[in-house]
């Protein structure tokens, strides 16, 4: 098609020079990104993790590879104070999933399908109190749920989780695009309400109630600041808390610590990975949607 | 249907706030102002309030640039950019004391930061220890943990621009940087406020990180209002003052959140 074919060789050999800078710029963004996983991960399963610490040397091969091979580290925390904490982690993080799903799938569907007065309004309230962070009025709650006799339970570490008002707003956009015939439709089929949210809406939005579940699970794994205020007593502690302690005892160990980070970390990691593709997905539309 | 979560938003929400705000006008003498005039009045608050707002001021806008710098970059036709994408995405699977946890050991005085200075040939530096880069270091800290996650929801927003855009825009003999700055950045923007907002309200309540690394330090440099309201309530044992900086904490992050949407409205 061109009559001078040395310039599309030139524009070629561009193109592919930007392409190799791009997927150098991706895998040095990649490589920061883990790095610190490497490390903490080497560190673990270390036999000796203290000596490696006070002189680490990027360079050497022991930084991203152990001398000695221990798997002291998570056993030790799998039979430990630490291994209670994880559990209560995980019983906290499902229960908050499990039931936070069914109040923001209700609730979105009211929002998205049911003509009532003030539904913008009350739209409203559950966007002000999603920029509201909780954490900001968690300390006045502390003493509220202490009153209420929730402090110390696993209970009381659920129940914050459940107030999502991301995963309403998320759960509300998708079922506003799933389309007004098929509620009309099982209307006329004399479908209830919960009916309809059972078997036309929830099979419909598998994408969309992932994603409001990663966000609720990773909100509430991630949770700190709250049971740090709320439970004192160590068998109701969560991972992050137990976590933190770590750092702030007198003499630390390194091994454990390391390995409690990679044991707190693995379990959202799996879940993200495995449901990354539904996630952001859904989450947002651009203009004119 | 509706019931369960406007309680749950009503007790978790507005009543602890309802509370703060009566319980900030209390004190030995009364119902007063007492407590604000305090506040207002004590270096340490006001510093604490200043740290929070650079700290946004820098650390929102950095990671939202980086963020979308990183999707524009993934949604490009990059060999491996699926992996790339989810280990730019991992650190967010973290809980924050983790990150904090190894951050502290990556900033440490033999730790990997100074080992990789040394390799370049820089001096050691003290980065969590300095007054002058712990507030820094923190944002570094921050921006590791968040800017993967706020990526994967400006993607989805860059796939949703139609391609014809663009097509049409490359007809018209426009550059790259046009095509971004005349298709991309307007198409973008309801998931770039989204990105800011959410990052922001992220951000006011950086927490952990102060808690387990500098206590707020050296010298105040990193006292985030978090922190200093969890001091005023558990160490001092101030609790009308933690409940009025609460307030102070709840009503700055509404004022910044109205903002950053008027200007990503503006735009309209």
């Amino acid at each position: 098609m061109s009559a001078d074919g040395s310039l599309v060789v030139g524009s070629r050999r561009k193109r592919s020079l930007v392409a190799v800078s791009l997927t150098v710029v991706a895998v040095l963004c990649a490589a920061y990104a883990i790095a610190p996983f490497v490390l903490i991960l080497a560190g673990s399963l270390e036999r000796n993790t203290t000596a490696i610490l006070s002189s680490w040397d990027p360079l050497s091969i022991h930084a991203i590879i152990p001398k000695s091979l221990s798997g002291a580290g998570y056993s030790e925390n799998v039979r430990g104070s630490f291994g209670t904490a994880l559990r209560n982690s995980i019983v906290v993080a499902a229960a908050t999933v499990v039931i936070g799903l069914v109040l923001a799938i209700f609730a979105a569907f009211a929002l998205a399908v049911l003509k009532f007065r003030f539904r913008e309004l009350v739209f409203g309230l559950v966007v002000v109190s999603f920029l509201i962070p909780f954490d900001a009025v968690s300390i006045p709650l502390s003493g509220t749920f202490r009153e209420w006799g929730l402090s110390n339970s696993l209970i009381g570490l659920v129940i914050p989780g459940l107030g999502n008002g991301f995963a309403v707003f998320l759960l509300r956009q998708f079922f506003l695009g799933i389309p007004s015939e098929l509620v009309d439709a099982a209307r006329v089929d004399g479908m209830s309400n919960a009916r309809m949210v059972w078997s036309v809406f929830i099979p419909l939005s598998k994408p969309a109630i992932i994603s409001a579940g990663l966000v609720l699970f990773v909100g509430q794994w991630q949770e700190y600041l709250w049971p740090l205020l709320t439970v004192s007593d160590t068998s109701k502690e969560v991972a992050p808390v137990a976590l933190g302690e770590f750092v702030t005892q007198f003499a630390t160990d390194y091994r454990g610590m390391f390995a409690a980070a990679i044991l707190t970390t693995a379990i959202p990691m799996v879940l993200v990975l495995l449901l990354q593709r539904y996630f952001g997905q859904t989450v947002i539309g651009t203009e004119g949607k | 249907m509706l019931a369960p979560v406007l309680a749950a938003l009503v007790v978790l929400r507005l009543y602890p706030i309802a509370l703060a705000l009566k319980d900030s006008f209390e004190g030995p003498h009364g119902a007063s102002l007492a407590n604000y005039r305090f506040i207002f009045s004590s270096s340490q608050f006001l510093h604490s309030l200043l740290v929070t707002l650079i700290f946004n001021v820098i650390v929102n806008p950095f990671q939202l640039a980086v963020a979308l710098g990183l999707a524009v970059l993934l949604t490009r036709r990059v060999p491996g950019r699926n992996l790339w994408r989810a280990l730019i995405f991992a650190p967010v699977a973290m809980p924050m004391p983790v990150s904090a946890v190894i951050w502290n050991e990556i900033f440490a005085q033999n730790g990997a930061a100074n080992g990789l200075l040394k390799l370049l040939g820089l001096p050691a530096q003290g980065f969590l220890t300095s007054q002058h880069q712990a507030l820094g270091s923190i944002i570094i800290l921050a921006s590791w943990i968040g800017v993967g996650y706020w990526m994967i929801f400006l993607i989805a927003g860059l796939q949703d621009i139609p391609t014809a855009l663009y097509d049409a825009a490359a007809m018209d003999g426009t550059s790259v940087w046009q095509r971004f700055r005349y298709v991309t950045l307007p198409m973008l923007r309801r998931p770039l406020a989204f990105v800011l907002v959410a990052d922001t309200v992220a951000n006011l309540v950086l927490f952990a990180p102060v808690q387990i690394l500098t206590s707020g330090g050296p010298l105040n440099a990193t006292n985030l209002l978090m922190y200093s309201i969890y001091q005023e309530a558990f160490t001092d044992s101030a609790v009308n003052l933690a409940d009025a900086e609460t307030i102070i904490l709840v009503l700055v992050s509404l004022i910044i959140v109205t903002l950053e949407f008027r200007i990503l409205r503006s735009g309209e």
